[in-house]
């Protein structure tokens, strides 16, 4: 189950338009995707995505089920919003609460062990991985947990110490002050019918939020274990942290990582020619994604699908997404561009430092006729 | 009852052996083009843009890279519960086994698949053209004219008609007359190899001309429908059409792809062209790198200089390395200060260290002087080349090559370098010592477990 449907302040305009899963990535992806082809690639055929804040944008990337191979007669990709029944009209209150609405589903499963992952996490994990060691460990719930570097602002995740054992002694849910620096990914394995039981008594209690009130509650009680990632990952639900891991793509161990090594990440396909690169064009240390046509200089950016970019223009340590017509002799820096905006031609935006990227929002309709 | 307007049968079995190493091991409708896409891609595109949804595609010469390449029809949308696309290759029979002898021939041998459809018109179409046509526009023409067949045919330069097959209309585009490849054309409109038949004319032709040994459209069946007296008419199409048929015509076509605004413009937003993506990512462009006039693929990786040419999928070009005018297919690598001039290299090669392609005089080919011609250096797929050798012009190279091939690190203008046969001889010489070597292990171990 990956829930979607949540909202973060930190997104600022970003989120205006789209849940965070939908949120561009990396050039040609949407952050869901690095949950949905861990999913696949891990051979889990039945996935239900939870959709509530903004939930066109997801419903739009995920109207197909192919591209993550899950277009299967067992199982298969759900989308589930909230809906009105007749004991219950409200929204997702949280994420405790959004698996309750949805327990019907998991109730009629036959499969014994659940994978809750968020929409919003970059990496690649094999979660056989995990739930072998959920097994081993004989866990009740199995939190992947991440150890950062401290030089990073922990504070906005949930902090985890774990005893020699590896099982969780300590859970601070975004604390003022960190006490730990392994964080949890937001990805935790637990068998079916136990999860069941702790949320139907969670939401008995009034209670909706899966970490406060079942995995920091029930610490004590249940076994629940932290499983280290290795690899890569990255939360991508602040503006810094967005701009942060879309520019880590840059780095060839990350793309290597990513887009050589087996898996591959999936998306869905669109039907875009190659980039082209007229004369004019000087691109330095960027990422380009199909269907762009670059006419001026980039310079430590990613470009997202679609982008025009016009002559003289100079971009540098920007993020431009999807369909951005950028005119003539635009000067843009430390910019994070908003999808299918029109910068008319001559602008000259620049944005703070990189923990402080400007988000450029421009709505002026390109196909107005005058 | 399943019925089907119009359905489209795909010639794709052939080899096009004037594209030379190109096609030594995949059809020439599989081979890649216009950085992304396949020559296929453009008919199966032109198909489902045009409303028809059920396209027969014949194969027989190398397959393989077609059929997974097609799979069943994602890209295009003909992933159909009835309908769709369905590859045919030749198939055994209770008599008269043969494998598709003739254009018309391949039709023939399929007739119960068309059955099945209840088609009121077949759309016959070829897999190697560059275009975007609407067929349902020719359609409505082919039934305005009430016509029992139609020809697609395009106004050519009077001067190149000679090269053509030229059809000879009346004012209401009625064919009068046709000539393959005349000496003294009478008009310029040659045909396009696109013709749509209604049903009852095709079945009656087919069935007529079944003993006909190599059936063909153009010579056999399209005369036999004319002197039955059926109506045969013109469909005028006036859009970018090529036939990338030789290296010349296919690299010139690719070139024409990074004009600022090009004549045949993918970047339309009407008409698009699918493909079957397998890579995804963005390319990376690095600090050290110059591009000007390019196609690039998605996930390429490029450290080096890229000049007017056309890059696939996956390419890495390694730091120093200098592509110029030239066409560079999906997952091949360009090595650290290679030269590469005027070349035509196919997928997942390797080009060596400080390799130069493209020196020298163009000195005709001496093997096939008419396939590898036009200055051009063409490498065939899964080929390797090794580091710091030099490569004339109109040359071909295929299969893993090695220093010793190049005596004193040169191949000369107009030399073909063809070694496929060897490195199987060396696989299997390999995998025999391999075999070997484990039967030895293995019979040491048993030894062993007696002691």
């Amino acid at each position: 189950m990956i829930l979607a449907g949540g909202n973060s302040y930190r997104m600022k305009e970003l989120s205006n338009r789209r849940a965070i899963a939908a949120m561009p990535m990396a050039g040609s992806f949407r952050a869901i995707d690095f949950a949905l082809s861990s999913m696949s690639n891990s051979s889990i055929q039945k996935v239900a995505v939870l959709t509530q804040f903004n939930s066109r944008s997801l419903d739009q990337h995920l109207s197909s089920s192919k591209w993550w191979d899950f277009g299967r007669k067992q199982g298969g990709l759900f989308i589930f919003p909230p809906m009105l029944t007749t004991d219950n009209s409200h929204w997702y209150r949280g994420t405790a609460d959004a698996i309750h609405q949805n327990l019907d589903f998991l109730r009629q499963c036959h499969e014994p062990y659940v994978v809750i992952a968020s929409g919003d996490g970059i990496y690649k994990l094999d979660y056989t991985k995990v739930l072998e060691y959920h097994i081993a460990k004989k866990a009740d719930i199995t939190v992947v947990c991440k150890e950062l570097p401290p030089s990073e602002d922990i504070t906005r995740f949930g902090l985890v110490q774990m005893d020699e054992d590896s099982r969780i002694v300590r859970f601070d849910e975004k604390p003022m002050a960190a006490a730990s620096n392994i964080v949890s990914c937001g990805i935790y394995v637990v068998r079916r019918r136990l999860l069941i039981e702790l949320i139907e008594q969670a939401v008995y209690e009034g209670r909706h939020d899966f970490v406060r009130d079942v995995l920091i509650r029930y610490k004590d009680v249940k076994r629940i274990y932290g499983y280290r990632m290795e690899g890569y990952w990255s939360n991508i639900a602040s503006v810094e942290s967005y701009y942060r891991t879309n520019m880590d793509f840059l780095k060839k161990d990350v793309r290597d990582y990513f887009f050589r090594e087996h898996p591959d990440v999936h998306s869905k396909v669109d039907d875009n020619p190659p980039a082209k690169y007229n004369p004019g064009s000087n691109v330095k240390n960027s990422l380009v994604a199909n269907g762009c046509i670059i006419n001026g200089t980039v310079e430590n950016s990613v470009i997202f699908k679609n982008v025009f970019v016009g002559n003289n223009c100079i971009i540098k340590n920007s993020i431009i997404l999807n369909d951005v017509y950028l005119g003539d002799n635009v000067y843009l820096e430390n910019c994070i561009v908003e999808s299918r905006g029109t910068i008319r031609a001559d602008s000259r935006i620049v944005g703070g430092e990189a923990e402080n990227p400007r988000i450029v929002i421009e709505s002026d309709n390109r196909y107005v006729m005058q | 009852m399943i019925k089907k307007e119009m359905i489209a049968m795909l010639l794709a079995g052939g080899q096009g052996s004037r594209l030379g190493v190109l096609t030594s091991k995949v059809a020439k409708p599989a081979v890649a083009f216009g950085g992304k896409y396949r020559i296929i891609d453009f008919p199966l595109s032109n198909c489902i843009n045009s409303g028809v949804d059920t396209v027969g595609v014949l194969t027989q010469y190398q397959p393989l890279r077609l059929n997974s390449h097609i799979g069943i029809g994602i890209p295009w949308d003909l992933d159909r519960n009835v309908g769709g696309v369905t590859v045919l290759p030749p198939y055994e029979k209770v008599e008269n086994t043969e494998w598709y002898t003739g254009t018309a021939n391949a039709i023939y041998q399929n007739l119960t698949y068309m059955e099945s459809f209840h088609p009121d018109y077949v759309l016959i179409l070829s897999g190697d053209h560059i275009y975007k046509m609407d067929y349902e526009v020719m359609l409505d023409f082919h039934k305005a004219h009430n016509a029992d067949v139609s020809i697609a045919v395009m106004p050519v330069p009077t001067e190149e008609a000679s090269r053509f097959g030229i059809v000879v209309t009346d004012e209401n585009g009625r064919i009068q007359e046709f000539q393959e490849k005349p000496a003294e054309p009478k008009s310029n409109l040659a045909s396009m190899g696109i013709y749509i038949f209604s049903w009852n004319a095709l079945k009656d032709a087919l069935i007529a001309l079944s003993g006909q040994s190599g059936c063909d459209f153009g010579k056999h069946v399209i005369p036999y429908c004319h002197e039955k007296g059926e109506t045969l008419v013109a469909y005028q199409f006036n859009g970018y059409w090529k036939d990338v048929g030789t290296l010349g015509s296919y690299w010139e076509a690719n070139m024409e792809l990074i004009d600022i605004i090009p004549e045949f413009n993918l970047y339309e937003e009407f008409w698009k062209i699918y493909t079957k993506n397998d890579i995804l990512p963005p390319q990376y462009v690095s600090a050290d790198s110059v591009i000007e006039r390019c196609l690039i693929g998605d996930g390429s990786e490029i450290y080096g200089k890229a000049y007017n040419s056309i890059i696939g999928c996956g390419v890495v070009i390694e730091e120093g390395a200098v592509v110029r005018d030239s066409i560079i297919m999906q997952n091949t690598v360009i090595k650290a200060g290679a030269d590469i001039y005027k070349a035509i290299i196919a997928e997942n090669v390797v080009v060596g260290e400080n390799v130069k392609m493209g020196v020298g005089e163009e000195v005709p080919n001496r093997l096939k002087p008419s396939v590898y011609a036009f200055g051009l250096v063409v490498v065939g797929e899964n080929s390797v080349i090794p580091a710091n050798v030099s490569i004339g012009k109109n040359t071909a190279i295929t299969g893993v090559t090695v220093p010793e091939d190049y005596p004193d690190g040169y191949l000369g203008g107009g030399e073909t370098l063809d070694v496929e046969n060897r490195s199987a001889q060396n696989r299997r010489e390999t995998m025999e010592r391999l075999s070997s070597d484990m039967i030895n292990d293995a019979g040491q171990e048993k030894a062993g477990d007696v002691l």
